[in-house]
């Protein structure tokens, strides 16, 4: 199909992208500058003297150490959402009990629960089960807190493989189980891939639940890293914005290699 | 079948679920106390070095060993209130005494110094009395100094001040005309970091004192609500409401931060003339603006008022930071061998060199050490000669005072509360 | 709330049922997963995410300093919050906020998904660019606007034309225009990925259908393109919602809630009566109202859209 450009389109995402650029570029460029530079010129200004210091910086501070547990804590977290809700959203899409669509409706509702608000009991919950300041005490809660969203998106994407298949394979005498292992999951990949991107986003940028439910530097993650960095040095932006990017570098990384995944996957949400 | 199959799925689960538990299950349990160690709570920031490496001293010769643990900044008081009741509490904690404390010693939490200091003496004696006595509740002390003393000061840029051939003031009239002159050349008088709210707080504290005295304040706080409305309250008020229509402050004060550095950098860069803040603040403009610190920043006390109650040589501020102790601990013994290093020569040259001003009778000797001698000497004059050192307002009513201080302080000087409205907002605060 | 829906007998007398419905049903529409499939899912959330909800509509009827044991205190945290003229404040606010927050992201998403969609080089590169916000924690966003929107030192400064004295945070108008930019910048990335999703998976025939009929590039957008991306609409719509509601650590750390209480929110104001205040009760009644107006909000979403239908009628299909 022949296309005109699409001169309106073009200009507006135009500006969106000095919007989105110009904060980038000027957390960039305050990455790589002295923190007098920075303090005397302003963010604005183009840097005057290079160095490297605001990256050695966060990594002498230790976020060697809160990059390795905020790795495990993400990869655990994606394990147990992989694990959990697949087989939910199998249930809600194909299920006809009455029970699974009130399951379907409490995670709907579990949506609009703020982490914030159960935060309390949250504390109690975690020290009576032993496991205050252990990385399980934040991994729990927090895939718990992945699960509405994921249920959402992923029963979107099973919603949309086509019943006829289903139907072929009851044919064929196939049972739920093998629906499930040999239609189901590998026609929702792209659900899979979204729902994985999504909850190693929540564990990688979370930040109320660690500083809750740890405290010493062996539990620490990049976030509550980063809080602590910016309470030490007191008001050092460019030291601050440093351990910032270094923080983004690896989701960035996984974002470039699995783009068209998720923008895959994204088809699911929204059914057709 | 297919129920085989959902009990497969939960025990898979639980499998992984376990998994994790041994893989991520290597975290200490923090600070429980039950492990034969004593647990020191502090502040996450700078100062931590000092205090990690009073503890390796302490455990050189102690049996029973302590650990420091940290929370980072702004969320330690509340982490701390979150556990000081459960199993993860602390032995012995940091906190700003005053109010800080004062739930938790009538929660019966703490542990009344009292016998550790007669047992020495020098657990009181060695401290500066003004600053010992601001973490005393009800007779009974609670808290050993432990870090530096912050009091208020106000600090200006010596270049801007000469270009306008103005000098520091000494009396508060002297203030409202150097305003003046600052304002015909075109710089904002004095920077303000509004957005944060305390430093704003920090011209209530002072103007109040040198108005009143340090008791309408020690009144208010002991729950006698008229000392709001008393007449001192509403002459510091009218001056307060005088200098910020003047322009003292600029207009856009409210967009501007301290913690972002913003305020700082108002004075070091020359845009404005003057900023009242705690004594860190040297420290501050040493790392931003280096040449600034060295030739050009100039400190000072708060101008004095003619007629005023308060005395001239009070000061407002941080008095100090506090260890307190836990009533439950189970090694009171190696607790009080540990404060006892809060005295230590060791201890008073290590907070010296980090730019911390000690508190304690020893620190003077020591003065030519510091980073900086000449600041680090006209603070410790300054707070040793100090008729009364009020600690901050927001930090000696209980905390849960703290939120709407601060937004009556930030309503006042954007005139959206008058004289009677802050009046008001002050007396619906929970006192002590 | 639903919750008590999946209490214990409830699910006993369906797991029966359940058992049951396979055999009659295995001839006409197939094996269907009966719903102990999502046991598993239910249990886990249920405990971590229910449970200490429940917990936290208890502890609104206490008063509780997090110091010793909460005392019983009736409706006393209730009648405390509903004459509480901050409150009621924080209620609108975060319903003004969550509307703005709504009204720009939809159609900047909408727009930028649909460009993105197209399968250009230069397309893929720029959305890459619009998605890293995405990647940055709420604490750093703000600590980033805060400096840019410095009046002395960041935009506003260059733009004095624009944006007069700098007072941005210190007029409550600027200070939610501020929020609801800024919470737009960090999360339209992800909507718009979304859309980009769906617009991709509109059929192509339809397009061809429509340019052999003579539609133009506009008509097409409104005539098929936004149709087509209904239910897509729905969903991040719900989000947004949701999203804007909860919306908490950009207050915290661009305006605490100021000048003043004028971007108090409730999601703020409940950390600052639990957290600040030491108040978990009245704390913990904020929250449930959080908590009832989502869901509310988003039950009238789901249902005026007929999104909890769709389910049916996919059935009605199979």
């Amino acid at each position: 199909m022949k296309r005109r450009p699409n001169y309106l389109a073009g200009a507006g995402s135009l500006v969106w992208l000095v919007l989105v650029g110009l904060p980038l570029y000027v957390m960039l460029a305050a990455t790589l500058r002295t923190r007098q530079d920075y303090a005397s010129k302003g963010p604005l200004s183009f840097p005057g003297d290079f160095t490297l210091d605001n990256y050695t910086g966060a990594f002498d501070s230790g976020f060697g150490r809160y990059f390795l547990n905020t790795i495990i804590v993400t990869v655990c977290v994606v394990g147990v959402v992989l694990l959990l809700v697949p087989p939910l959203a199998y249930a809600i899409v194909r299920s006809r009990s009455r029970v699974t669509s009130q399951i379907f409706r409490l995670f709907l509702l579990g949506l609009a629960i703020p982490a914030q608000a159960v935060i309390v009991p949250m504390f109690y919950l975690i020290t009576e089960a032993g496991l205050y300041d252990n990385l399980l005490g934040v991994i729990l809660p927090t895939a718990a807190f992945c699960l509405p969203m994921s249920a959402l998106v992923l029963s979107g994407a099973m919603r949309d493989i086509s019943p006829e298949l289903f139907e072929a394979m009851t044919v064929d005498g196939a049972s739920p189980r093998r629906m499930f292992f040999q239609l189901v999951v590998p026609l929702s990949r792209g659900g899979l891939s979204t729902i994985v991107v999504f909850s190693a986003l929540q564990a990688w940028n979370g930040f109320l639940f660690p500083l809750v439910l740890t405290q010493s530097d062996s539990t620490k993650v990049i976030t509550l890293g980063l809080y602590n960095f910016q309470t030490e040095h007191g008001i050092d932006i460019p030291g601050l914005l440093g351990a910032v990017t270094l923080s983004m570098v690896p989701v960035l990384l996984i974002y470039l290699f699995a783009r068209r995944a998720l923008v895959q996957g994204l088809m699911g949400v929204g059914g057709k | 079948m297919r129920i085989g199959m959902s009990r497969m799925l939960v025990c898979a689960t639980a499998l992984a679920l376990a998994a994790g538990l041994t893989a991520c299950g290597n975290g200490s349990g923090g600070g429980s106390s039950n492990d034969g160690r004593i647990h020191v709570l502090v502040y996450g920031d700078a100062s931590n070095k000092v205090e990690r490496r009073i503890v390796d001293t302490f455990n050189k010769t102690s049996d029973v060993k302590a650990v420091l643990d940290t929370i980072p900044g702004a969320d330690y008081q509340q982490k701390l209130q979150t556990i000081i009741s459960t199993p993860q509490a602390p032995d012995v904690f940091f906190n700003w005494g005053g109010g800080s404390i004062q739930p938790f010693v009538k929660a019966g939490l703490l542990m009344p110094l009292t016998d550790f200091v007669k047992k020495d003496p020098n657990l009181d004696d060695k401290f500066l009395p003004a600053v010992f006595n601001s973490a005393v509740v009800d007779g009974k002390p609670y808290g050993v100094p432990m870090r530096g003393t912050q009091p208020v000061l106000l600090f200006s840029n010596k270049n801007v001040l000469d270009k306008a051939g103005v000098q520091p003031p000494k009396t508060w009239d002297e203030l409202l005309t150097t305003v003046k002159q600052l304002k015909a050349k075109g710089v904002t008088p004095i920077a303000l970091g509004g957005g944060d709210q305390w430093p704003t707080l920090m011209w209530f504290e002072y103007v109040y004192d040198r108005v009143a005295g340090p008791e309408l304040f020690k009144k208010a706080l002991g729950g006698d609500k008229e000392a709001w409305a008393s007449a001192d309250s509403k002459k510091a008020l009218g001056m307060l409401k005088e200098l910020v229509d003047t322009g003292a402050f600029g207009k856009n004060y409210d967009s501007v931060k301290y913690t972002t550095g913003a305020s700082p950098a108002l004075v070091a860069s020359g845009k404005a003339g003057f900023e009242l803040m705690g004594s860190w603040y040297y420290a501050q403009q040493q790392q931003d603006a280096k040449d600034f610190a060295a030739k050009g920043l100039g400190y000072t006390t708060f101008p004095t008022v003619s007629g005023g109650k308060g005395d001239p040589s009070d000061v407002v501020g941080n008095t100090n930071n506090f260890y307190s102790v836990l009533k439950k601990t189970k090694h009171p013994e190696a607790v009080a061998k540990f404060l006892k290093l809060m005295y230590s020569d060791e201890f008073v040259k290590a907070q010296l060199a980090i730019g911390n001003l000690p508190t304690t009778t020893n620190t003077k000797q020591f003065l030519g050490q510091s980073a900086s001698p000449a600041y680090s000497r006209f603070q410790y004059d300054l707070v040793a000669k100090a008729a009364s050192f009020q600690l901050s307002w927001d930090q000696a009513y209980p905390q849960s005072a703290s939120t709407s201080m601060h937004q009556a302080v930030q309503q006042f000087f954007d005139g959206k509360l008058d004289a009677d409205g802050f009046i008001k907002a002050m007396q619906a605060l929970p006192a002590e | 709330m639903s919750t008590q829906t999946t209490s214990a007998p409830t699910a006993a007398a369906a797991s029966k049922e359940g058992r049951r419905r396979p055999d009659t049903a295995y001839a006409a529409r197939g094996t269907r997963p009966g719903f102990l499939w999502a046991l598993p899912a239910t249990v886990f959330f249920a405990l971590f995410a229910i449970v200490p909800l429940i917990a936290v509509a208890v502890l609104s009827f206490m008063s509780w300093n997090g110091l010793g044991s909460p005392q019983f205190v009736g409706t006393d945290n209730w009648k405390r919050i509903v004459d509480d003229p901050v409150m009621v404040k924080s209620i609108w606010l975060t319903l003004l906020l969550t509307a703005l927050g709504v009204a720009l992201q939809t159609p900047l998403s909408i727009v930028l998904g649909v460009w993105a969609a197209g399968h250009q080089r230069n397309r893929a590169v720029i959305s890459a660019i619009y998605f890293v916000p995405l990647l940055l924690s709420s604490t750093a966003v703000s600590v980033l606007w805060r400096a840019l929107l410095d009046p002395n030192f960041g935009i506003p400064a260059r733009m004095t034309w624009l944006f007069g004295d700098g007072n941005l945070f210190g007029e409550q108008t600027t200070a939610i225009g501020v929020l609801a930019f800024v919470s737009t910048w960090q999360f339209t990335p992800f909507h718009t990925l979304i859309y980009q999703g769906a617009a991709r998976a509109v059929p192509q025939v339809l397009y061809q259908a429509a340019e052999i009929d003579g539609a133009g590039r506009y008509r097409r957008f409104f005539h098929i393109t936004l149709p087509q991306l209904r239910n897509s609409v729905i969903t991040s719509m719900i989000l947004m919602i949701v999203g804007g509601l909860t919306t908490f650590e950009t207050v915290l750390i661009l305006t605490q809630g100021g000048p003043g209480t004028d971007t108090t929110i409730s999601a703020y104001y409940m950390y600052q009566k639990a957290f600040q205040g030491f108040d978990f009760g009245a704390g913990a009644a904020i929250a449930l109202c959080l908590v009832v107006a989502a869901t509310i909000i988003s039950l009238i979403v789901v249902r005026v859209s007929g999104y909890d239908k769709m389910r049916s009628d996919m059935e009605g299909v199979s």
